[in-house]
């Protein structure tokens, strides 16, 4: 099989030693960057991306670094939700629920590597799904056409907002901000300069990385002013630091269960892993029943939530990969990075570029393994940093994302919009807008237009090509049971209270 | 609630006047049926409608995390911290990286509850090493601003 055969090529390229050296550094500071307060995946990826762009990466390399601080990130966010009771990610927030009484009954350094453990298989998992699927999706993906892909983005934004849970409409203003935004600069097809005010710097649009850091990291540096005092003292990580054999059967069932429906809701655009972790985490708890201690330091209920993440974390990377579509915040930022190399993710991809998808995807399995092998002796070193005060942190955050601002085209213009993003991201914030439906508008927008456009010119103005051709109008449908889907959800929600308020 | 709707209204009146700005993009000559100005028009349009729903029925804001209600303190401090990003991307090239950088990062780390001489030491020791690895060894230039004197 010719899978295998582009797998092991893929092995050759990430295990090459100057690859293997940038997985591990990814790897480390993936971890740190997840476990620092103010800082996860989204931002840590993205201010990696001009510096590595600064140190001159070839392309596998930096995807591989890429893909390595993604893997870290959420392997670091897991550690201040077990220790501190904080959860560092929206997704982790399920993890502190039987995460943090393991650690209070002295068991913390056994959930840690436990939890590392789970996440290990269920990416595991999501990395062979990958292999065996992605290749089939994009030859099935190369037959899509301009409108095919216009449609197919609808979709994925769409599903963020029926997918994210109660706040559709939230998601949905915040996804046509993002889109909106993509459209200011220069327009590629007639030159016509849009939205720009005459301000020369942005006539080649809102530089992604401004965008992120400033919609993220500054927003985030605002949002930590108000928590200036750390309530919690970290639970120290003292005693047995290794899960023994018995522990990590009694999960394994767990581990499979979950890391397919991780890698599943992972594929899904817009579900990914905050879902995912929840799903998992309710599932085993009722398959669990009564014998389960859920909620008080059961290890089925750390090791499902963080299975699902990992898997889910994978599993995003193959939209991503195969149709150029992102899934989720991150994966969005990573296609941001490709595009500064001149790679367009997609199914062509495949077929010109086999050396990037099959060097990422096995050094997914590498990074994987890496950090499984560094967590444990380095957990002592990461409760360390854990204690790192606010005041010292900050200053920092600032100052580096000031630099990776700065690094994208040495101009000041670039700093002040990013100020002026972070205060409109914190103002989002506070009025509970989430923010990574900005971002994917964002990257989406461009591509979005662009095809929207290619297809009109194809059919002349006709709108029918929309929608005339079997996988777009199969791809409608599917976006109307996802519009319809939050509407049923509140109608339900609606219809018990009312019962509810009856049986009083 | 409120709040809410003060933003859903001024992010209303920022659309339309988006959209007046927009309405006047079309190709001097166009080849294909679709000009510039249609994809912003539609999103834009699209948001005005979520909005025009969101200022009759505001969504319900839920605060995850057991986060203190903004009393005058906490804004004045995000104020006081939006000020020092404003002032270190004013300073960032004039008076160069380490400058700036300890200029805002030291108030900054008081802001955060840090007693001086531990932030004066910190913030000082992070510009230089800061700009060290990334000036000198990763290849990222950064401005020296005023320290340029000491280069040569």
């Amino acid at each position: 099989m010719d899978t295998f055969g582009y797998l092991g090529q893929g092995f050759g390229v990430a295990l090459s030693p100057y690859n293997l050296v940038t997985a591990l550094c990814g790897t480390l500071i993936g971890t740190v960057v997840g476990l620092l307060p103010g800082l996860g995946p989204i931002n840590g990826v993205a201010l990696l991306i001009p510096i590595a762009f600064a140190l001159g990466l070839p392309p596998e390399s930096a995807l591989i670094l890429l893909a390595a601080v993604y893997l870290g990130c959420e392997y670091g966010g897991r550690i201040s939700s077990i220790l501190l009771n904080i959860p560092g990610e929206a997704s982790t927030v399920m993890t502190t629920l039987d995460g943090y009484p393991m650690a209070r009954k002295g068991l913390a350094g056994v959930a840690l590597s436990l939890s590392a453990w789970s996440s290990f298989i269920g990416a595991f998992i999501a990395t062979c799904g990958m292999v065996l699927f992605a290749p089939l999706l994009a030859k099935w993906a190369i037959a899509f056409g301009p409108a095919e892909y216009f449609v197919l983005m609808v979709f994925a934004i769409v599903c963020l907002g029926g997918m994210a849970g109660d706040k559709p409409l939230k998601t949905f203003v915040a996804a046509l901000i993002g889109l909106f935004l993509s459209a200011v600069g220069i327009d590629a097809n007639s030159g016509v300069y849009r939205f720009t005010g005459d301000n020369i710097h942005l006539t080649d649009g809102i530089q992604f990385v401004v965008l992120v850091l400033g919609l993220f990291s500054i927003s985030e540096i605002l949002l930590l002013l108000e928590k200036t005092h750390r309530g919690q003292e970290a639970v120290k990580a003292t005693g047995r630091m290794m899960f023994n054999f018995k522990e990590a059967s009694s999960v394994f069932v767990v581990n499979i269960r979950c890391g397919l429906l991780g890698f599943i809701m992972g594929v899904l655009p817009g579900a990914g892993a905050t879902l995912a972790s929840a799903v998992a985490y309710m599932t085993e708890k009722r398959i669990a029943g009564a014998s389960g201690k859920f909620g008080q330091g059961d290890m089925r209920g750390l090791a499902a939530p963080e299975t699902a993440i990992g898997a889910s974390a994978c599993g995003a990377l193959v939209p991503m990969l195969t149709l150029g579509v992102p899934g989720s915040g991150t994966t969005a930022v990573m296609i941001g990075a490709l595009s500064l190399y001149n790679i367009t993710p997609g199914p062509l991809l495949f077929q010109q570029q086999p050396d990037i998808v099959w060097g990422l995807i096995a050094s997914l399995f590498i990074a994987n393994t890496m950090l499984v092998i560094l967590n444990i002796p380095m957990i002592r070193i990461f409760t360390r940093i854990l204690a790192v005060p606010n005041w010292a942190l900050v200053p920092v955050i600032a100052i580096i994302t000031a630099i990776g601002v700065y690094a994208v085209h040495a101009t000041t213009f670039d700093l002040f919009l990013m100020v002026g993003i972070g205060i409109f991201g914190y103002i989002l914030r506070k009025l509970d807008f989430p923010l990574s439906p900005v971002l994917l508008g964002f990257i989406l927008g461009g591509l979005m237009e662009q095809n929207l456009r290619r297809a009109l010119s194809i059919s002349n103005g006709e709108l029918q090509i929309l929608w005339s051709s079997p996988i777009t109008f199969g791809v409608w449908v599917l976006t109307a049971l996802m519009l319809l889907f939050p509407l049923v959800r509140i109608y339900r929600k609606r219809a018990l209270q009312r019962r509810a308020v009856a049986d009083v | 609630m409120l709040l809410q709707r003060i933003f859903a209204g001024i992010l209303l009146l920022a659309c339309a006047g988006l959209a007046l700005m927009a309405w006047p993009y079309q190709a001097s000559f166009s080849y294909e049926p679709v000009g510039p100005r249609a994809f912003p028009l539609l999103m834009l349009g699209l948001m005005s409608l979520a909005l025009i729903y969101m200022l009759f029925r505001p969504q319900p804001t839920k605060h995850t995390e057991e986060e203190p209600a903004l009393d005058r303190d906490t804004l004045i401090k995000i104020g006081v911290c939006v000020v020092l990003l404003l002032v270190f991307a004013g300073t960032f090239e004039p008076l160069g990286f380490i400058l700036s950088s300890m200029l805002i990062g030291i108030p900054m780390a008081r802001l955060y509850g840090g007693r001086w001489l531990p932030s004066v030491v910190i913030v000082s020791l992070m510009a230089i090493g800061l700009y060290l690895l990334f000036d000198k060894v990763m290849d990222v230039p950064l401005p020296l601003g005023l320290l340029d004197v000491l280069e040569n």
